[in-house]
């Protein structure tokens, strides 16, 4: 019993030092006035600023494709939402054939590397639907689908954990239309797994590069890449605030899930 | 606006597997009638048939005399509670109960006035901030049923709503079902697999059996006079004696010298089509209490019988007697009063055969 828990804690203490010691270094790299080859631990308090980090966030570039992103996540968490919260509730209701399809398509961007579906998506839109190439948003569905195999679960899980069929039937007996059943009934019983779907597209876009660059939308992370030849201790400082701002936000959706669910 | 519901030859099937197969019946306006039978038998399709849940394949479905099937669920103005506790968990109970008159945009004075009759009329007013995971099971279901007739509905439907209740609990919420659907006069249709439940509570019981009805009729009838062999096994316990037929009136037990009186004994689906013939073996299926212990000396004493078993029920007592010279067992059940023996007696039966069924071949 002891000795398990020691080997729980060592296990912790690894995962945390393997986590912590890049951050750490990315910080003193990213906030610290000195030069690279002279850090040690011997200057480990000495000259942090984040001068760097503010005259990067002055730039107009950076407003601008932070911007992009922030819109395109905004938008991404929106289509998901409204695309898999009534599809996946009416595949409970119906179809176990239907779930396991929808299962399994959402598992799809794990093997389907992203620059396919770059080249598959412009061959089918270029001529057709040239806007989607055109217009950033045009990302927005390809986002949508990278993120899936995260958002999928998440609504799956709140699904699963309802008696969803006695629910509806009980809304629609109340007289309630199948809209005011999904607005009212199925959103707010499976919101901690909305929320928790909503928080991981919206990490997932803010994250994402190769689709972003196979279409030359400035995005933030190409921003970044691109940044980090002018002001790398900036784009370093930004890349460790979006990564702190990510950890806030997954924590933020899992305790949402535990506050809804007691 | 209630109204009489009718199901007029109404058919559904699931893939190969007959749920309903021509279902015909009435329920009168005020009335409560009870689907019964074993899993599967089809009661429950006929509830969500009825709610709009399930399309049927042929028949009609009316209440008041107008056909409901082209209406969607949400249109039929039809209440229900299912057995699965089905209140919405993010609301609390007072909005459980506005949910439906907030569907039909009924003013805010009126919610308020109706929903403090609801709780006052299911006896849970000081409950009204509750969430449903706050009150107990019995308490849910109540909730439930206010909240169905909250709309105001046309017919109430019950989908076992008692099932997931402990028994205390299940007698307590089954007689306030009753008291608050003779206060609504709303014509109620009640499935359950519960035979007790379904003779406590009914008006009509309607026992069915692989999609098709049994027998429809009011609930002493039912248990007295089944007029299958189904519903006699299915409603009550039941005495299943192998009997030899000798003549349209008498028959013997199998192996056994004494004679049984059968002229009144109803002949079920068997000995109606022809089933019991004389000469023939046939099956007296039998009520324990219609199995009496008699004087040794008493005309009507059909069997001497040695007691094997007895089960004390209080009020009550059943006793498992064994007739003599045979392996016949035999459950009677009187009156504790009337029971006044030991296992290893010997005791008399008599069969009184008015209420019993008669039906073709040797037992099962």
């Amino acid at each position: 019993m002891r000795r398990g828990r020691v080997g729980a804690w060592l296990v912790l203490f690894i995962v945390f030092v393997y986590y912590l010691v890049p951050m750490i270094s990315m910080a003193r790299f990213a906030f610290q006035r000195i030069l690279v080859f002279r850090l040690s631990f011997g200057n480990l308090f000495d000259k942090w600023t984040i001068d760097s980090l503010i005259e990067f966030l002055k730039e107009p570039e950076f407003r601008s494709s932070a911007s992009l992103s922030i819109q395109l996540a905004v938008a991404t968490a929106a289509l998901t939402l409204a695309l898999l919260v009534p599809t996946m509730a009416v595949a409970h209701l119906r179809s176990k054939r239907m779930r396991r399809i929808i299962e399994l398509s959402s598992t799809l961007p794990f093997v389907v590397p992203a620059i396919a579906l770059v080249v598959g998506f412009a061959g089918a839109f270029r001529e057709t639907l040239p806007i989607l190439i055109r217009s950033p948003f045009g990302l927005v569905p390809l986002y949508v689908i990278t993120a899936l195999p995260f958002t999928h679960r998440a609504i799956e899980n709140g699904l699963a954990a309802l008696d969803l069929r006695t629910l509806v039937d009980a809304s629609q007996s109340l007289g309630a239309t199948w809209y005011r059943t999904v607005m009212f009934v199925i959103v707010p019983n499976i919101r901690a797994s909305i929320a928790t779907a909503a928080f991981l597209a919206f990490t997932v876009v803010m994250g994402e590069f190769t689709i972003a660059s196979l279409l030359l939308k400035n995005t933030l992370p190409l921003y970044l890449s691109y940044a980090q030849g002018q002001n790398p201790q900036g784009a370093f400082g930004v890349g460790l605030v979006l990564i702190l701002f990510t950890t806030i936000f997954v924590a933020s959706s899992n305790r949402l899930g535990k506050v809804v669910r007691t | 606006m209630t109204g009489k519901v009718e199901f007029s030859k109404v058919s559904k099937s699931f893939g190969t597997v007959k749920a309903l197969v021509d279902f015909d019946l009435s329920i009168e306006e005020g009335e409560l009638v009870t689907l019964l039978g074993p899993s599967g038998c089809g009661k429950s399709t006929a509830l969500r048939v009825a709610a709009g849940f399930e399309p049927p394949d042929s028949g009609d479905v009316s209440i008041g005399g107008v056909s409901i099937l082209a209406q969607s669920a949400n249109k039929r103005g039809i209440g229900m509670v299912f057995q699965n506790y089905s209140l919405f968990p993010h609301l609390t109970v007072t909005q459980n109960l506005e949910f439906g008159m907030r569907v039909r945009n009924i003013a805010r004075e009126k919610r308020t006035a109706r929903v403090g009759e609801l709780l006052e009329l299911v006896r849970l007013s000081g409950l009204s901030d509750r969430y449903p995971h706050q009150i107990s099971g019995g308490q849910q279901q109540r909730v439930a049923l206010a909240r169905a007739l909250a709309v105001e509905p046309r017919v109430l439907l019950l989908d076992e709503p008692l099932s997931a209740l402990d028994a205390t609990v299940r007698i307590e919420v089954r007689e306030e079902i009753r008291r608050i659907q003779r206060a609504s006069g709303i014509a109620t249709i009640f499935v359950t697999h519960d035979q007790e439940e379904a003779l406590a509570i009914s008006d009509r019981i309607c026992v069915m059996s692989n999609g098709k009805i049994e027998q429809v009729g009011a609930p002493d009838v039912v248990y007295r006079s089944p007029s299958t062999e189904f519903v006699a096994r299915f409603v009550g316990k039941v005495n299943d004696i192998e009997v030899e037929v000798l003549s349209s009136t008498k028959a013997r037990l199998r192996g056994h010298k004494h004679e049984i009186e059968i002229a009144s004994a109803g002949t079920g689906g068997g000995a109606a089509g022809g089933g019991a013939v004389v000469g023939g073996v046939a099956r007296l299926l039998i009520r324990p209490e219609d199995v009496q212990i008699v004087r040794t000396d008493s005309a009507r004493a059909n069997a001497r019988c040695t007691v094997k078993t007895i089960h004390f029920g209080g009020a009550t007592t059943t006793a498992d007697v064994e007739i003599d010279g045979t392996t016949h067992l035999v459950r009677i059940a009187d009156s504790t009063r009337n029971m006044q023996f030991r296992v290893g007696d010997a005791v008399h039966i008599a069969f009184d055969t008015e209420r019993a069924l008669l039906t073709r071949g040797g037992a099962a």
